[in-house]
């Protein structure tokens, strides 16, 4: 094991070689695909679990949508999908939003929340900062930079030009075992700060591992551009981390590897340990990486949860950990790639609805995991398709509309919970039932859905319809049909109508099914 | 989550499983409560209940003698001073963590934050323990004016939101003359009686319909806690929350601040069966007395002093205070040194706590520090102890285990519980 600076120079000079000629059939979503579901599959046989049946297009559109866009079908793509009768419809529709600009925003948000503690995301002084994050990492997805390129350019980044990532530091407050406990759960999956003060109880880290690995980020010091704002790091070459209670400076080093880390021209950490992180070289990276999609899309990890993939947390299926990884290895570290590949399972496919009685185990994928919405998927939605208004931009933080999607935001914010918890108490359920955000929506005074369905060249039941398709992302059922059909009995003037299409509105508005993708 | 008590883990300890089953059920039959009286900053124990007269340390702050002999606290505490009886003053309290969130945490939940776990606030894990029932009109734990570390502090953790507390705002002292608001947000509907139960009646059958081919956790939780907003709001015991139904004599006896009317409001849920109540004084970090530590710790005392006496005079009037265990802390201590700015600094090293009420045994000291209030003598104890203590005080095992991510059970404290505060 040595050389990292030169072999990953070699891989980089063959990427670019590589990405010329035409992909093989390897690289094909479709055939890694059924490989995925050969593993799951096995599993199920194997453990006597049938798999639930494939979910319909409704609920394949709905979840696609909030898994890969961030945000429900607009009724007309909703329809318009249904109407399809080409049987690649899902997979071209996977495809398509995989290209869209609400997949990179989406995938910045959801990176925003994985590298930022909870309290810098919403900090009144850190908005702008956190606006510039949101940025750069949306045009890391938008280009589809390759993964490993990505994490590289975040752990050398915060300077000028490239200043985005630097709030992921300062949010850290600069400190080696703060950035280092960070890093390594975020791009290895593991818990290398369990071995902060006394080797990991459950597995092999020793105190050593972890401050070595700190001293990577001993380096950086804060550089006050414009009076605090726009933040920027630099790294200052001479300072150290020491092994706590003692004066023992620490050395850096990777983690689970003996040979010291190839030196840096100008001896600058951060870059020596991207040489190693970002690589093939790092048995954790690819791992972590692959599991962390899963877990997007099934709503739970191969390895659960997510950043704690320690030795003693085994895979539920720890030939398709392997397999993909080396996958997405292969097709380096492309992530739209991966993402395709996934959705194109018959696993993802599936229907999240089963029947209490018999439903298999979680981690067995038989049927899908409904996934809790958070609260931008929410509220984007609202937006899009109650609201009737395109959704303020994250960096545009002046308008009204950005103003009031951020006082939601705040309202519902939730701390390191995961798609499968409802992180909500009290207060905020209150908060949806009374509140200003639902309470707009359902006011036939204001614009957008209920006004729109006052036309008359709507009848009642293309309102309810209507109403359900902007909210559920599915037609009513008969009975619904003939529950809301009570709702409005008696309703003969508008005003009454109103009333009613509002009541509904706001019953739809606060169920389960509106908050969870399915 | 379920809980299960340590016995339950192992099959060698299930023999003492059932003492613990019933030292809960009892609990809950009991009807037991928790207040906690916390100290936003860090509270200067010197100037509060470990006065060092005659030493440099002292500071400007006198010593006052109490209803019980050879207990002194300061001047500024003169109506608790009479109930010392009730007061176990624990002042070996120590832990490793000078930071204000991180030791907020720390005291709050027994665990340092930033590891694996999330780890429940006591107030989380108390509350799950003496709730009487599922389905109660008010929530099981209510916290009034959370300090600017709540999110972290008093998150329900792996619990989960069913055991979030729910809190009250406090919208500020509108002038001198008059007392401070407290606010439940969103706690009126939205259109009239009838519209809002047509729309229930609609938003349960499409529930119950979604739950039958959808029961995941979320789901099912997602239901639960509207449940409860949805109870509360068709109560009359959310009047609880309204506090012009009091005289104006009653709410001036426990101070016109933020934390006189918390505590007025402790005494309302309390009395309507709520068992948890936290009542934070100090906004912002009130107690964080870097600059002019002297005058800031009279005022504070003087709101504490109020607020405090005045909710156990009224809980004792009403046979409540036997049933209500109350606990005084921050989280850390101040420096005995006097810095040059007449303030004292973040001191975790050594500081004081105090239970009193119901299940403490009273009018005691525990704990000793040195002349010059730098060293702990006797009886050092750490957040793990004091919340252990505070547990079984309430009746409830400390051992009890709830459990987390990934199925580790983990008890509510496991430190050691300081028996000779019990009563």
């Amino acid at each position: 094991m040595f050389g990292f600076a030169r072999r990953s120079l070699l891989i980089i000079i063959s990427l670019s070689v590589l990405s010329l000629t035409r992909a093989d059939d390897t690289s094909s979503p479709s055939l890694a695909a059924r490989t995925i579901d050969r593993l799951i599959d096995q599993r199920l046989e194997s453990e006597n679990v049938s798999a639930a049946t494939r979910s319909s297009d409704a609920e394949f559109c709905r979840r696609v949508w909030f898994d890969i866009a961030g945000v429900a079908p607009s009724i007309a793509e909703l329809r318009s999908f249904l109407e399809d009768t080409d049987p690649n419809k899902r997979e071209q529709l996977v495809d398509r939003l995989l290209v869209s600009p609400q997949y990179a925003n989406h995938m910045a948000s959801r990176w925003n929340k994985i590298l930022l503690p909870s309290d810098a995301q919403t900090e009144q002084g850190q908005q702008a900062n956190v606006a510039a994050l949101h940025r750069w990492l949306q045009s890391q997805f938008r280009d589809n930079v390759p993964y490993d390129y990505f994490v590289g350019g975040f752990l050398t980044a915060g300077g000028a030009g490239n200043a985005g990532p630097a709030i992921f530091y300062t949010s850290h407050s600069l400190e080696p075992e703060k950035l280092a406990a960070a890093t390594s759960r975020i791009f290895m999956g593991i818990q290398l700060q369990c071995a902060q003060c006394h080797d990991h109880p459950f597995d092999r880290w020793t105190q050593e591992d972890f401050w070595q690995y700190a001293a990577f980020f001993s380096q950086l010091t804060q550089t006050d551009a414009q009076g605090g704002r726009d933040a920027m790091i630099e790294d200052r070459v001479g300072s150290e981390v020491m092994l706590p209670d003692t004066e023992q400076v620490m050395a850096p080093s990777y983690p689970g590897v003996d040979e010291p880390p190839e030196a840096d021209p100008a001896d600058i950490r951060r870059r020596q340990l991207t040489i190693w992180m970002a690589s093939r070289d790092n048995p954790y990276f690819a791992r972590a990486a692959v599991n962390r999609a899963w877990a997007h899309l099934f709503g739970r990890g191969l390895v659960d949860p997510v950043d704690a993939m320690d030795a003693d947390n085994e895979p539920s299926h720890p030939e398709l950990l392997d397999f993909l990884a080396k996958h997405f290895t292969k097709q380096r570290f492309n992530l739209r790639n991966l993402y395709a590949t996934i959705a194109r399972t018959e696993a993802y496919n599936r229907t999240s609805s089963v029947s209490q009685e018999n439903a298999p185990a979680d981690e067995l994928f038989a049927a899908m995991l409904v996934k809790t919405l958070s609260a931008e998927q929410y509220y984007d939605s609202l937006q899009q398709n109650v609201f009737r208004r395109s959704s303020p931009s994250t960096s545009d933080r002046m308008s009204s509309d950005s103003a009031t999607r951020q006082q939601f935001l705040n309202r519902m914010r939730s701390t390191g919970t995961t798609s499968r918890e409802y992180p909500h108490g009290v207060v905020q359920a209150l908060g949806m039932m009374n509140g200003p955000t639902v309470a707009s929506a359902t006011s036939p005074e204001r614009l957008g859905l209920l006004a729109m369905l006052e036309a008359p060249m709507f009848d009642q039941s293309d309102r309810i319809e209507t109403l359900y398709l902007a909210t559920l992302s599915r037609f009513p059922r008969e009975e619904e049909i003939a529950r809301c059909a009570e709702l409005f009995s008696g309703a003969n003037t508008l005003p009454k109508q109103r009333e009613s299409m509002s009541d509904l509105l706001w019953v739809l508005l606060n169920t389960a099914e509106c908050a969870v993708c399915p | 989550m379920q809980t299960i008590t340590m016995g339950a883990v192992g099959a060698s300890s299930s023999q003492w499983l059932p003492s613990i089953a019933m030292a809960t059920e009892e609990a809950k039959k009991q009807g037991r409560h928790c207040v906690l009286l916390w100290m936003s900053g860090g509270p200067s124990q010197i100037d509060t209940f470990d006065m060092k007269p005659g030493h440099k340390n002292g500071g400007s702050i006198k010593e006052a003698s109490t209803s019980v002999a050879g207990v002194r606290f300061s001047e500024h505490l003169p109506k608790l001073a009479k109930q010392a009886d009730q007061l176990a003053i624990l002042r070996g309290m120590s832990t490793k963590e000078g930071d204000h969130e991180r030791g907020t945490v720390l005291m709050k939940t027994g665990h340092i934050p930033g590891g694996p776990v999330r780890y429940p606030s006591i107030g989380s894990s108390l509350s799950k323990s003496l709730q009487q029932q599922e389905e109660a009109e008010l929530p099981s734990y209510v916290s009034i004016a959370p300090g600017v570390f709540a999110r972290n502090s008093i998150s329900p953790g792996f619990l989960g939101p069913k055991h979030a507390a729910m809190s009250v705002a406090s919208t500020g002292q509108p002038s001198d003359n008059d007392f401070t608001q407290l606010r439940v947000d969103f706690l009126n509907r939205m259109v009239d009686e009838k519209r809002h139960t047509k729309r229930l009646d609609l938003w349960h059958q499409m529930q119950n319909d979604f739950m039958k081919s959808h029961g995941t956790e979320n789901v099912v939780t997602q239901n639960t806690v509207y449940q409860s907003a949805i109870r509360m709001l068709g109560s009359d015991a959310k009047s609880a929350f309204d506090l012009t139904q009091e005289s104006d004599t009653v709410r001036e006896a426990y101070g016109r601040g933020t934390f006189g009317q918390g505590c007025l409001m402790a005494r309302r849920l309390i009395e309507r069966g709520v068992p948890l109540v936290e009542v934070t004084l100090g906004d912002g970090l009130g107690w964080d007395t870097h600059q002019d530590n002297f005058n800031q710790v009279q005022r504070l005392s003087e709101q504490l002093d109020s607020g405090w006496s005045t909710l156990m005079t009224e809980l004792q009037d009403r046979g409540l205070l036997e049933k209500t265990t109350i606990l005084w802390a921050g989280e850390f201590g101040r420096t005995p040194v006097i810095n040059q700015n007449g303030g004292r600094d973040h001191f975790p090293q050594v500081f004081t706590c105090v239970l009193a009420g119901g299940g403490i045994a009273g009018g005691q000291v525990y704990g000793k520090t040195s002349e010059d209030g730098t060293e702990i003598e006797e009886g050092k104890v750490n957040q793990q102890d004091l919340l252990s203590t505070l547990s079984q005080a309430l009746g409830v095992n400390p051992a009890t285990e709830n459990i987390a991510e990934g199925g580790r059970p983990i008890a509510i404290a496991e430190g050691e519980v300081i028996s000779q505060v019990l009563a």
